[in-house]
């Protein structure tokens, strides 16, 4: 009997010998600023590198570091070369958290970029207190209206529009140029669905049929029933996709093998809608064709816009072989914000004048997007609105109305208001001489 | 007897001292990592005790997570229970879900139940976007509150979390060995080699299955919850079946058949991910490598671990400390 | 009326695929005891060879061909170089009925991170043989293609092959010996390890065939194939885990039901009703529909 315990006291020395081991671990030398040397800015970014979505998402970190690797290229920042650490969350929470921690506790970043997914970086935002700590958190890459939200998470930025705006968006549209018409909404069952049901609520528009699908669900048997089943009986006129882009071109595909369309057509979400991936998923061109469509920034086929050739040019350079996406295009375009609010900073950089940068000055960087960024002392909402297009008959985004005619609106309770783009000019080989 | 319950008390409050000095010692990401480790060390605990114990296989125990988790979040953001009372009734909860489920995975025999377990980690998560006090993919919010005041200024959120998570993990392996090592215990184990035996000696094996499923599960519940407490969300996609497999490996490292190897379990899991990505940004860095080459690590650890020392290497630790000592 | 039509139709080759998954997994499970979850990524790899001969060849039926040979000989693979030993060291006791798990579910994450290296995280298509338009009976088309009508009759064919090779050959009877008492067997002078191997290949080749019929109507990723393996766990146990037929019936009734609920109450709760679904089976017969006695003839 005593010796079982002389054991076990042996197996528990063991055990705490293992912990000492992981926990050793050099202190680090404080710096000036935490991330910043006189030769580097380290940034950090978590996404899905491996797992369900990272067929969808896995690009970004990828577009990013070409464009800082181009930026590096040519004297980088104030001297200061980008780094960036990307870390792979598998898109799930507890990785996030742990990831984050390991980017803002061991590798010691200046600041997070691009973090991606809602549920993720919420949880990672909420656990590892970034806004407490003062860590600056640029460009959240999530249409989830709940991060541009300066009262809770004082260093989060925003930058793509909301759900709930693209929502608004939407219902404006429906009720100005399709009055009257049956419509059907396809929603993905997350936060996709709860941010576009409050904006399609508060612009008050209906659904004669409403369908949801959880994540993760194999699509074309259940697009199958969603149309014979339901979109045909009812007599839709328009239908909206909600939903990421597999999802979408499996809805798409299945609706061409049926011979069936609304007979007002679909209309697609922005997070779904980019034609370069629904074509590579066996979407067929002709029923893409006169679709409607929403994005902020140019279509990535678009070859006369210069901001779409440019990162084109640097993307198959640093990342040859890859094809470029709408993802790759925000991707860069992020990372091109970014170096401009690190530029915006000043050659002294922190992380408070980083943050105070992008308030003052964020609304003027240049971008590929057309509608404006709305960064200033209250906000920290990035694009507020869209152009809305129509796909042509090679799968191009092209300006509905021919003039490519933008809307904003807020994630509130704010109208939707119409303007005219005024996008500031590609900075020289797209890099920025701001200050 | 006493004695040994003696021995056992001053060892784990040992133990604990251990911990304590071990959190002023070293820096925030290492004890936001020893939070994990007591989380993943009773969820471990809970398939040790299910598995090694009673013989049952849960492929599922995530969802029994899930339960726990969302149950403190509910209570702490809809009710405002405070969280101690949260981490109880999260542990209750699921204990009963477990039992109800232990009812019926008590007929099934191996694969049956596997299979039933993994279906259920798959369904419950969708369960959160059914009803919106459940918060939906963002979740709930699950916030415990910042450290008493008399802990001190300097005294960090995450060391809060260590504590918590490492003071409820020495409590429930206390009681869980002093259960094991009863008489109580030892007719568990008969089940998990000879159901026959254990019904001819007068238990009942079926009643028997039932209550380690039921406290297999209040475990999961209790761990579930303290999980979210460390990520401060309960959301659906926390809950994935990565993590009821996770469990089970770890399990499976730490040797099934005892709770000894629990820690060992725990440490893995957490330790490795950083491992391997600290070995693959030493071979390479393009996006190929750095995506694949973490995944290849763990895995290939894990197959060799189980080829070459199948019962866990905590099993082998155990064997070779016992051999050294008979040589004395 | 026609939505219960609809509704069937889809059902029917949804449960076509689950069912040749379920097979394989049964396969596994008679011959070694072993729920196999790498068979999400044997299958995820022979499908990746069948892209790329359809790639070079624009061939589907060679591709097919080529992702069943790589599949048996994957499957093999495995058996031969990882459960053989792992067999050597566990023994008995609970570990034996959760390691095999642990291990199948490292080498999944080999093969997945494997693949991810080789093709990388973006998805690729692979070209159907035949329409995958839906059938048009006067004005309404049918939610059935004739590529659906195909899986059906490659799911029978794989059947019969199979259940021909249980039946009629002294392989089929080694196979079926070697699964129940492979003691017995041994003594009475089956090459027990050599069967089982066998087994292993007929298992990959069946996990293939599933994997590639069911790309082209989605797109290929390291991971497009998981919901498959979980689907077709389920409809294994559906099925009793012991007779291929009950794995066909598990996947037909398992594909029937999902579609069910995903028509009639809606597609959110496809996942739990999985669950639902199982525990009612288990619950009713608890060692699935077809079991006993009458598996071990079939």
């Amino acid at each position: 009997m005593m010796g079982n315990t002389t054991r076990k006291r042996a197996i528990l020395a063991s055990a705490l010998l293992a912990i000492t081991g992981l926990f050793a671990s050099a202190l680090p030398a404080q710096a000036a600023e935490v991330g910043v040397t006189a030769k580097e800015i380290k940034l950090g970014i978590t996404s899905p590198l491996s797992g369900r979505v990272a067929a969808v998402y896995g690009k970004v970190p990828g577009a990013m570091n070409a464009y800082f690797q181009h930026v590096n290229d040519n004297g980088g920042v104030y001297g200061r070369s980008i780094k960036l650490i990307s870390k792979d969350d598998a898109y799930l929470p507890t990785s996030a958290v742990a990831q984050t921690n390991q980017l803002i506790l061991k590798d010691k970043v200046f600041a997070i970029v691009g973090a991606l997914g809602t549920a993720n970086h919420l949880a990672a935002l909420r656990s590892t207190n970034l806004s407490g700590r003062g860590i600056p958190d640029l460009f959240v890459n999530t249409g989830f209206s709940g991060f541009a939200d300066p009262k809770k998470y004082k260093t989060t930025f925003a930058v793509l529009p909301s759900y709930r705006m693209e929502a608004k968006i939407m219902a404006k549209y429906i009720k100005d140029n399709l009055p009257g018409k049956k419509i059907a909404l396809i929603v993905q069952d997350d936060d996709f669905g709860i941010d576009a049901a409050a904006g399609f609520a508060q612009a008050g528009l209906t659904f004669e049929k409403t369908i949801k699908f959880p994540v993760g669900r194999d699509t074309a048997a259940d697009a199958q029933g969603w149309i014979t089943n339901t979109l045909k009986p009812a007599n839709i006129d328009l239908a909206i996709v909600f939903a990421t882009t597999s999802t979408t071109a499996a809805l798409l595909g299945t609706s061409a093998a049926l011979g069936y369309r609304p007979t007002s057509g679909w209309m697609l979400g922005s997070v779904g809608g980019d034609s370069n991936t629904l074509i590579a998923g066996r979407v067929p061109l002709a029923i893409l064709n006169g679709a409607i469509g929403f994005n902020f920034a140019p279509d990535p086929q678009d070859p006369t816009d210069e901001y779409v050739a440019e990162f084109k040019k640097i993307y198959a350079k640093y990342v040859p072989g890859s094809t470029f996406d709408l993802t790759v295009l925000q991707g860069m375009n992020t990372a091109m914000l970014t170096v401009q609010a690190l530029r915006a900073a000043g050659k002294n950089l922190t992380r408070k004048g980083l943050i105070a940068a992008i308030k003052a000055k964020g609304s003027t960087f240049a971008s590929a997007g057309f509608t404006p960024l709305k960064y200033s002392n209250t906000s920290h909402v990035g694009y507020n609105g869209y152009w809305i297009g129509k796909y042509s008959a090679t799968g191009a985004l092209l300006p509905i109305d021919g003039k490519r005619t933008i809307y904003t609106t807020d994630s509130g309770s704010g109208a939707v208001k119409v303007i005219t783009s005024s996008r500031a000019k590609l900075p020289k080989d797209g890099l920025p001489t701001n200050k | 007897m006493p004695k040994k319950l003696k021995v056992r008390l001053s060892l784990f409050i040992l133990l604990g001292w251990v911990l304590l000095l071990l959190g002023d010692r070293v820096d925030e990401l290492r004890v936001y990592q020893g939070a994990s480790i007591a989380v993943y060390a009773i969820a471990i605990g809970s398939i040790v005790l299910l598995t090694g114990y009673s013989g049952q296989i849960s492929l599922g125990h995530g969802a029994l997570m899930a339960v726990g988790g969302y149950v403190a979040a509910l209570a702490s953001f809809e009710f405002g229970v405070p969280f101690w009372a949260g981490f109880i009734l999260a542990a209750l909860f699921s204990g009963m879900f477990g039992g109800l489920l232990g009812i019926a995975a008590a007929r099934l025999s191996g694969p049956y139940l596997a299979g039933t377990t993994l279906a259920l980690a798959v369904g419950l998560p969708s369960l959160a976007n059914q009803f919106s006090i459940l918060g939906g993919e963002q979740g709930l919010y699950f916030d415990i509150g910042m450290p008493p005041a008399i802990l001190g200024e300097s005294f960090t959120q995450y060391k809060w979390f260590y504590w918590i998570a490492s003071l409820a993990a020495l409590i429930v392996f206390f009681l869980l060995s002093n259960l094991l090592s009863s008489r109580y215990g030892r007719t568990w184990r008969g089940i998990g080699s000879n159901e026959t035996a254990v019904a001819l000696s007068g238990s009942n094996p079926q009643r028997l299955k039932i209550v380690a499923f039921t406290l297999s599960s209040a475990l999961a519940g209790l761990s579930g919850a303290l999980l979210v407490m460390t990520i401060s969300t309960a959301s659906p996609s926390a809950f994935p079946l990565a993590l009821s497999l996770s469990v089970v490996t770890g399990a499976v490292i730490a040797g099934v058949s005892s709770l000894k190897g629990v820690i060992l379990g725990s440490v893995i899991l957490v330790a490795i991910p950083e491992v391997a990505d600290a070995i693959s940004h030493r071979v390479g860095d393009t996006l190929r490598i750095s995506s694949t080459l973490p995944g290849l690590i763990i895995s290939v650890l894990l197959v060799l671990a189980v080829l070459f020392t199948p019962n866990g290497p905590g099993e082998n630790l155990r064997h070779l400390l016992h051999k050294g000592k008979s040589h004395k | 009326m026609l939505k219960l039509l609809n509704t069937i139709l889809i059902g029917l080759s949804t449960g076509a695929i689950y069912s040749l998954m379920s097979i394989s997994l049964v396969l596994v499970w008679r011959s070694t005891r072993v729920v196999n979850f790498a068979q999400a990524g044997q299958a995820v790899f022979s499908t990746y060879i069948a892209y790329e001969v359809s790639l070079r060849t624009g061939n589907f039926w060679l591709a097919l061909l080529c992702a069943v040979l790589s599949g048996a000989l994957l499957g093999a693979f495995i058996d031969f170089f990882f459960m053989r030993m792992l067999f050597k060291h566990v023994t008995s006791g609970p570990i034996r009925a959760i390691a095999p798990v642990v291990a199948t579910l490292g080498l999944l994450g080999i093969i997945r991170s494997a693949v991810g290296y080789i093709w990388g995280v973006e998805v690729k298509p692979l070209e159907p043989p035949v329409s995958t338009d839906g059938i048009r009976i006067g004005s309404e088309v049918l939610p059935f293609s004739t590529y659906d009508a195909l899986i059906l009759l490659i799911v029978f064919v794989v059947l019969m092959i199979l259940t021909f090779i249980f039946q009629r050959t002294s392989l089929g009877l080694s196979l079926k010996a070697s699964a129940f008492s492979p003691e017995i067997s041994r003594l009475s002078g089956v090459r027990v390890d050599l069967t089982r191997t066998v087994g292993w290949a007929i298992a990959g080749a069946c996990g293939a065939i599933a994997g590639v019929l069911a790309t082209p109507t989605s797109l290929l990723s390291p991971n497009s194939l998981d919901i498959l393996l979980v689907f077709g766990f389920v409809a294994a146990v559906i099925g009793g885990l012991e007779s291929m037929l009950g794995a066909v019936v598990g996947g037909i009734l398992l594909g029937l039901g999902v579609t069910f609920i995903a028509n009639y109450v809606g597609s959110t709760l496809v996942f739990l009703s999985a669950f639902v679904f199982l525990i009612i089976v288990l619950l009713v017969k608890p060692a699935g529909i077809i079991s006993g006695k009458r598996s071990r003839n079939a």
